[in-house]
């Protein structure tokens, strides 16, 4: 979520640090920070907000909460909507609210403003909407923006004289009815769609859009709003259904506390009539089963016993009070009130990781387990493909991985995003086959007389998973059988690659020459090769020697050189010209060229 | 001349990584890679419906309504705990899981449908996240030989553990290859197994408890030995893995 500086700032009393410090606050005590844009005057930080923290903290002020309470820098009761006081005790009789299902719609609060004046919001509201990437509306529009992005909570406006009747009702869509959304956009809705109707007719897509008809424009006088909790999966199933997420529903889906509601009204009132004028007719809030308070309750043996702290009953307090979170304490236990948006924290567990974030934890040590007295089961089947690594590798195989998509097989897989090869394997004959085809060309590259590969993998055949060892090799074709389970009570001690690092390799094509020398007994092929390197330039990538034989006191090396570049396919006369080098250096040595 | 074969950088990295965690104590677990979704998510405390459950992007089979290619080796942390408690064997449990995973995702350099993971799981009756820390230095310090390793955590979630977090490593000294020296470098997801999930595999949560950790080995791979694209772990091009 795109998060303003600026607009956190204005809510703690005192002062943030520098972006970077803010950056860094989030990431060691509250969500990854996936950038920092410089917008204007403003920095934006990209906020991760992990998905347990969506009930409250895809909004500025969960964010600037987690910052209080992370920097211990208290918000501004004067900034913060949860410090101030909300009113709508003012009733309409205008507007009626009819609540079909009140699991799917917890609260419904609508307020009727009358005689508004549409039009540019002040530049203050632009900025603050541009800043996070938001195209400024009208005034009454972006009010509702605004507050969505500032406590969390999604907010409608309609044209009440659009509506015509103010009888609003939230209900399941009926199959067949469709909606003009504001995007312009036409939706079949179906039963497991919310709508919000007014006098039965669909004129928004609850939690998720709009409707056109019922919009805010220039002609608007007097507006209702809508500050609901509508159920969080069927907003995210009707989200996914019509391939339509918006801000709105992104919010909904992560399960809002009903408690939201007015606070979002109110605020969203007071800015309003501050920036569009109106009169406040009243307000309806039909809230059936209300919030119960939600408690918690956590030991400090218990932090300490899961984080492997020594906190104190002291350092536990301070981070509830840090966080807001009321709480009695009595022997080592807290009973805490946790805040009503924080719908994430219901068993100690919950609490215990408000604490270690919050104190760091890099004041977690680094404990070694204790040493075990008995020693670990042994795993027969991983035995088992240990000792076929090491008799395999011994005989000159080299092991690859091949996919377990297939072009064919029993099972098949049915969402596969790329669509091809969509079938589980039921053979690593296939794969190995493939992989030895694409090996061969290289065998010289490789240095290899023959090329063997085997595979240890599962298929699915007969029904069941089975792990199978696979080989193939240029003269042997591609087979397999079961890995059957060793029967061994240690792991064999077996190598592990000491290589260091890897060098990438050149793809394009490569020219093998060989060249054959008589020396005498004595010399030491190593130098030869050394020497033939340095004479046959840097598209020489390899020189090996690939036989020998000694013959009347003097001895024959044949080396073989691979001539290869990263960038080019190289031509039959760059190599002629490398291998006439190569000779005539050699000869000037006193070798003879065979 | 020597014809001997090579095994896969992934093969030595589990073989390595076995032969650590063995002398910690853990065993070699496993479990099935078509996996139905009661162990490779309700039981993780990833109910259906959960917003949780799109972090992951699932291939699903045809006609197999309830069966998914794991994406991820937890599933392992239930049928490893199912089959001790069936055996009646209670806690301290040790266990790594190295093995395939699956993600229903395009492919690019970083980024592969099919991939390693190791998953690490500990419980018991005082097991504690300062524990999780010290396994994992003593596993990095003995992987990264000679280089001097620090942890450290930052917040995250995931359904499965609480508290939750992202593991980071940095290796100091002369011996870490220069692009891996003094930086930090995210590892892997980890946590305090969820009270949840220890009693869905069977076990009383208020007994025991335990951390779990998942890391990639892919990219365990990349790192160690600066390899430029994943791909190349299943190209069974002996060009890459005869290197190793």
């Amino acid at each position: 979520m795109k998060v303003s500086y600026n607009w956190l700032n204005n809510f703690v009393d005192g002062k943030l640090p520098p972006v970077a410090g803010v950056a860094d606050a989030l990431t060691f005590h509250a969500f990854e920070i996936d950038g920092i844009e410089q917008v204007g005057s403003d920095s934006v930080l990209d906020v991760k907000v992990t998905a347990n923290r969506g009930h409250d903290c895809l909004s500025h002020r969960g964010i600037a909460k987690e910052l209080s309470a992370i920097l211990k820098l208290p918000l501004n009761p004067k900034v913060d909507p949860f410090a101030q006081p909300v009113d709508l005790s003012k009733k309409t009789s205008a507007v009626t609210v009819t609540i079909d299902d009140p699991t799917l719609c917890k609260r419904y609060v609508a307020g009727y403003i009358k005689g508004v004046k549409i039009g540019p919001s002040p530049e203050w509201l632009k900025q603050s909407l541009e800043a996070i990437g938001q195209r400024s509306i009208n005034n009454v529009v972006d009010a509702t923006n605004l507050v969505m992005f500032n406590i969390g909570q999604p907010l409608h406006a309609f044209d009440a004289n659009r509506l015509g009747g103010l009888a609003i009702g939230v209900r399941a869509a009926r199959a067949g009815e469709k909606l003009e959304a504001l995007d312009k956009k036409v939706y079949e809705l179906n039963s497991s769609l919310l709508v919000i109707t007014a006098g039965d007719r669909p004129v928004g897509i609850a939690g998720i859009k709009g409707g056109e008809a019922d919009r805010i424009d220039e002609s608007t006088t007097d507006i209702v709003l809508e500050s609901a909790t509508f159920d969080g999966v069927t907003i995210r199933k009707g989200s996914q259904h019509l391939k339509l997420r918006t801000d709105a529903s992104s919010r909904f889906e992560q399960q809002l506390s009903p408690e939201l509601c007015p606070i979002a009204m109110q605020q969203v009132v007071t800015l309003i009539t501050t920036i569009a004028g109106g009169e406040v007719d009243g307000f309806v809030d039909v809230y059936p089963a209300p919030q119960a308070p939600m408690y918690a309750s956590v030991t400090v043996e218990k932090v300490n016993s899961v984080l492997g702290t020594n906190l104190t009953g002291a350092d536990i307090a301070d981070v509830f009070t840090r966080l807001g979170f009321g709480y009695k304490e009595q022997d080592g236990v807290f009973e805490v009130q946790v805040p009503p948006e924080r719908l994430d924290i219901t068993i100690a567990e919950d609490l215990v990781e408000e604490v270690g974030r919050i104190v760091g934890y890099d004041k977690v040590p680094a404990v070694p387990l204790p040493p075990v007295t008995t020693k670990p089961a042994i795993n027969k089947n991983f035995a088992a493909a240990e000792a076929a690594r090491a008799e395999l590798t011994g005989q000159g195989y080299s092991e690859v991985f091949t996919s377990v998509f297939a072009d064919k097989g029993e099972r098949v897989v049915l969402n596969k995003v790329d669509g091809v090869r969509p079938y589980l394997r039921d053979s690593l004959v296939p794969g190995l086959t493939d992989a030895l085809a694409k090996n061969k060309p290289n065998k010289d590259l490789l240095g290899l007389n023959e090329v063997k590969l085997f595979e240890i993998g599962v298929v699915w055949k007969g029904g069941s998973e089975v792990t199978m060892l696979g080989t193939v090799t240029d003269k042997q074709p591609a087979a397999e059988k079961p890995l059957e389970p060793a029967a061994v009570e240690q792991y064999a001690d077996l190598p592990i690659s000491t290589t260091e690092r890897y060098q990438p390799f050149s793809r394009q094509p490569y020219i093998v020459r060989d060249i054959a020398l008589w020396v005498p007994s004595n010399a030491n092929p190593d130098d030869i090769a050394h020497s033939i390197k340095l004479e046959a330039g840097e598209l020489c990538t390899k020189v090996a020697l690939f036989d020998r034989f000694d013959k009347e006191g003097k001895k024959s090396l044949a080396f073989r050189l691979i001539f290869q570049s990263f960038d080019r396919t190289l031509t039959e006369s760059e190599a002629n010209a490398a291998m006439d080098k190569v000779a005539a250096a050699l000869k000037a040595q006193g070798f003879e060229i065979r | 001349m020597s014809q001997e074969g090579h095994i896969h950088p992934i093969s030595s990295l589990i073989r390595e990584a076995n032969q650590i965690f063995f002398d910690m104590g853990f065993t070699f677990g496993e479990g099935p890679l078509l996996e139905d979704e009661w162990h490779n998510f309700d039981a993780l405390n990833v109910p259906k419906d959960h917003p949780a459950r799109d972090m992951q992007d699932t291939f699903f089979i045809k006609d197999e309504p309830g069966m998914v290619l794991r994406t991820h080796t937890s599933n392992v942390q239930i049928r490893y705990m199912e089959s001790q408690v069936k055996a009646g064997i209670l806690p301290p449990y040790r266990v790594i899981v190295p093995g395939k995973v699956f993600r229903n995702e395009a492919t690019d350099m970083t980024h592969e449908a099919e991939f390693f993971q190791m998953e690490g799981l500990v419980v018991g009756e005082d097991v504690t996240l300062a524990h999780l820390k010290g396994t994992l230095e003593q596993f990095f310090s003995k992987l990264f030989k000679g280089a001097s390793v620090e942890v450290r955590f930052r917040p995250s979630f995931f359904p499965f553990t609480e508290p939750s977090v992202e593991v980071d490593m940095r290796l100091v000294g002369e011996s870490v290859p220069e692009k891996l020296r003094d930086r930090w470098i995210e590892m892997m997801g980890a946590g305090m197994i969820h009270p949840n999930v220890i009693k869905n595999a069977g076990l009383d949560p208020a007994k025991y408890q335990g951390f779990a950790f998942g890391m990639g080995l892919d990219r365990l791979a990349l790192l160690r030995w600066g390899i430029d694209d994943v791909r190349h772990m299943h190209s069974a091009d002996l060009r890459f893995i005869n290197q190793f």
